[in-house]
């Protein structure tokens, strides 16, 4: 459509939709770069991750906190140099989303491994209810 | 070759279901003769079918959604006779039949009569609010009506071919399992669910971009009217809520499928993870349908008031408060399930915590009325009624958030009827109350007045008629889904409840005689003015029905009820604003990518539903192929030209010029001086 379709808050004209932002502001090249070095983070990262896993640099329990780590540093590689996550004034929209997604998805998974915790502590185990033993995959 | 689907399909047996589906079929092909014969296919295609115009989708919304109510509505009243006669007796519904009947009326009711009503009123109005031209996706919005369609008709589809799902609205396990339900009664549920999901998600993706990203120049977040503000709080719980609707039915289709054990006891799954998963969809489900009716109830309350919306910002604090509550009070549904007394006095204390903003807009709606001119027009009758009957149901569902006293309603019709007084006085009410607000922006006509409030009379007296005695019978111990009962105290309540639904049925008949006669009286009621109601948002400053292209010039917004200060101003200065400067406008073509979708859609869930495999390829092939046709289209755009704008708005200034003349000045400032300001 029209680009008074694209109206933001103050009226302003030429606020165009997200993924449209390089053509607007950036050359190409810049638009290159920018994927070439998310590209590499994204590829050390990965890296580093297989590499954590067989070092000795690490202490041995502290493995799987480093690979969470890594993997939220995944994320943001991610969501900045490939969704262009910035925190320009145009982008609130965007980032509102993404913490809105976030609180939905802390609630709902937390909220269900609490009940269904506390659900399984107050059952009786499957042998006693039913006199035979189940089968676990 | 044809999978599971043989002539033992069609029940032959069932009188009831056969009669009744052959004849809607012959309704159906009665209907589909006349359009051909009389030559309106073309019409219908290229106007309607193919159309990608959000008002037009949102009539086809809001049809679908009344059609469909209708269809439910045969179910209640099957229920309630079944339970006049069931006392001693077996009645004349066998139970695997009644199963259906309950099963399909829940499932009808939420997700094909209330959800394409909000759905279709949204999309009439939102646009229009905003001030533009359409939705942001506009084929996407077609996409969404037909897969909702889609659903609607797979479901209708289960009374003939098979048989509907008997595992109740949401399909329990282990219930729902293929061991206890190996009939295809559970598959028809959950395909028509998934597509007509897909539609849902569609939409509510659609309605945030446009919220957020497209609304007239100058109007901010905090003067967006309150509707447009619920609307968007629907929407973002549609997109946060729907997908865990969608992984949860994927999971039960996988173990009815695949033989997987997610909800199962054997293989490690867990039944009870169903209903906790389904339940995190269900609450904001609940929100969903009753945000947008608040909205409306806003809209209306305001305008028969006379008066600009009391507490205009703790409205929309309101609003998004009860956003985001709404996900922390699922387990209110389960409360019985056994989680213990910490997580359910935390859901409990939650459930109890959201009625507070509900309770501000309570409080917001009657100040508004206070020291108005109250016009008691239909809508505004449905809005009085929701209030009284809406603060009955808030009350019964604090009461049931409290865990000790939840034990002893749960699964009984005192819960029943809790949940249809804030679903009937709130969703029902509230939706009837936007289709006859906005029928006359639609239509360029009004209804008709009389038949309209008969019906609200009687919809009132019977609603209360039916569900009064549900209360009071289900705290004498009656549960829900009884097919036979034999308690003798029960029996007088629930013969009155089912005088109740033969007052409702006469309701209904109002309704439907408020249609026949508003359209036979059509030149009688018509509006000219475009503004039949002395309206305030900006959807009532174009003609009646809108241009496609909704506004000759995008408004330009300098404050919360726009159209409001633009009459004022030119009432005041006793001129209209200066002709604009016309120019040319792009509007979306038409396309039938969302028919010819869903009709694959229809062809792949019928497939998947009987088993009928190379169908099921075939349907995903056709479209695939559609949205590749689609995606490859050159031309999205055409152009209406800048005469045919100019000439649309001249006549509309016309008539505006003409309102202005009647209007003395003196005498409307008079009228409006003391309810403009805040009393």
């Amino acid at each position: 459509m029209t680009d008074e379709r694209n109206a933001d808050d103050e009226g302003n004209v030429g606020d165009v939709g997200p993924g449209f932002m390089e053509a607007a502001d950036h050359s190409v090249r810049q638009g290159i770069q920018g994927y070439l070095m998310g590209f590499a983070l994204a590829a050390l990262l990965t890296v580093a991750s297989f590499y954590v896993l067989h070092t000795t640099l690490i202490w041995g329990p502290g493995i799987v906190v480093m690979l969470g780590v890594l993997a939220v540093a995944q994320i943001g590689v991610h969501l900045v140099f490939f969704m262009h996550l910035t925190t320009a004034p145009d982008n609130t929209n965007n980032v509102l989303a993404l913490a809105f997604g976030i609180l939905i998805v802390v609630l709902i998974i937390g909220g269900s491994i609490w009940i269904m915790n506390r659900l399984d502590e107050r059952l009786m185990p499957i042998e006693q209810t039913t006199g035979q033993t189940m089968q676990m995959p | 070759m044809l999978g599971k689907l043989t002539l033992n399909a069609i029940p032959f047996d069932q009188p009831i279901p056969l009669i009744a589906g052959g004849l809607v079929f012959l309704v159906l092909i009665a209907v589909i003769a006349w359009v051909v014969i009389r030559g309106h296919l073309p019409y219908l295609w290229h106007e309607w079918i193919t159309s990608v115009d959000h008002k037009r989708i949102g009539v086809m919304y809001t049809l679908l959604g009344l059609v469909m109510l209708l269809r439910g509505f045969i179910d209640a009243i099957m229920i309630r006779s079944q339970q006049a006669l069931a006392f001693h007796a077996p009645g004349y519904l066998p139970p695997e039949h009644y199963d259906q009947v309950f099963s399909a009326h829940g499932t009808i009711m939420i997700f094909f009569a209330a959800m394409p009503l909000m759905i279709g009123l949204m999309n009439f109005a939102v646009p229009l609010q905003l001030g533009v031209r359409d939705v942001a996706f506009p084929t996407f919005n077609s996409t969404s009506f037909w897969l909702t369609a889609t659903g609607a008709l797979l479901v209708n589809l289960s009374l003939v071919i098979g048989e509907f799902s008997r595992a109740m609205w949401l399909p329990y396990p282990p219930l729902s399992e293929y061991r206890y339900s190996p009939d295809v009664g559970v598959d028809y549920y959950l395909w028509a669910l998934q597509i007509a999901g897909v539609g849902t998600l569609l939409t509510g993706i659609n309605f945030v971009t446009t919220i957020l990203k497209i609304r007239a120049p100058g109007m901010s977040y905090l003067r967006m009217p309150v509707f447009c503000w619920t609307a968007l709080a629907a929407n973002l719980l549609i997109i946060a809520a729907f997908p865990v609707l969608t992984a949860t039915l994927a999971m039960l289709l996988l173990d009815r499928y695949l033989g997987f054990h997610f909800f199962t006891n054997s293989g490690g799954g867990n039944m009870m993870m169903f209903v906790n998963l389904i339940w995190a969809w269900g609450h904001p489900e609940v929100y969903i349908l009753v945000l947008p009716a608040f909205g409306i109830f806003s809209e209306v309350i305001a305008t028969f008031s006379g008066k600009p919306l009391f507490g205009y910002r703790s409205m929309v604090a309101a609003t998004m408060g009860i956003c985001l509550i709404s996900f922390l009070v699922w387990l209110h549904h389960f409360f019985t399930m056994g989680a213990g007394g910490d997580v359910n006095a935390v859901f409990g204390i939650a459930t109890a915590i959201i009625a507070v903003p509900t309770g501000v807009k309570i409080f917001n709606w009657m100040f508004t009325m206070y020291g108005g001119r109250i016009r008691f027009t239909t809508p505004m009758l449905w809005a009085l009624g929701f209030t009284v009957t809406f603060v009955i149901g808030g009350m019964t569902g604090v009461l049931v958030s409290v865990p000790p006293a939840d034990f002893m309603v749960h699964n009984s019709l005192f819960l029943v009827a809790h949940f249809h007084n804030v679903i009937i006085g709130g969703v029902l009410f509230g939706a009837f109350a936007g289709v006859t607000y906005w029928f006359p922006k639609a239509f360029g006509f009004r209804l008709h007045e009389g038949w309209g409030k008969a019906a609200f009379w009687l919809s009132l007296a019977g609603f209360y008629i039916t569900f009064v005695p549900l209360y009071a019978v289900g705290l004498l111990g009656m549960t829900r889904r009884l097919q036979t009962y034999d308690v003798a105290e029960w029996r007088p309540w629930v013969l009155a409840a089912g005088v109740g639904i033969l007052v409702l049925c006469g309701a209904l008949a109002c309704q439907i005689m408020q249609f026949i006669v508003s359209i036979r009286q059509r030149e009688l009621l018509r509006d000219l003015t475009g503004d039949p109601w002395n309206g305030r948002s900006l959807e009532w400053s174009t003609a009646s029905p809108p241009p496609a292209f909704n506004f000759a010039v995008l408004p330009n917004v300098e404050g919360e009820e726009p159209y409001w200060e633009i009459k004022r101003r030119a009432i005041e200065t006793q001129q209209l604003t200066a002709e604009p400067d016309y120019k040319p406008i792009e509007m979306p073509r038409n396309s039938p990518t969302g028919f010819i979708t869903a009709f694959f859609c229809t062809i792949t869930g019928f497939a998947l539903i009987w088993h009928i495999w190379w169908m099921v390829g075939l349907g995903l092939f056709g479209a695939y192929v559609v949205f590749v046709w689609f995606a490859w289209r050159d031309r999205e755009e055409h152009v209406i030209p800048a005469e045919d704008v100019a000439e649309a708005d001249r006549a509309r200034r016309r008539v505006r010029a003409q309102w202005l003349a009647q209007n003395e000045r003196e005498e409307w400032l008079a009228a409006h001086a003391e309810v403009s300001e805040p009393a």
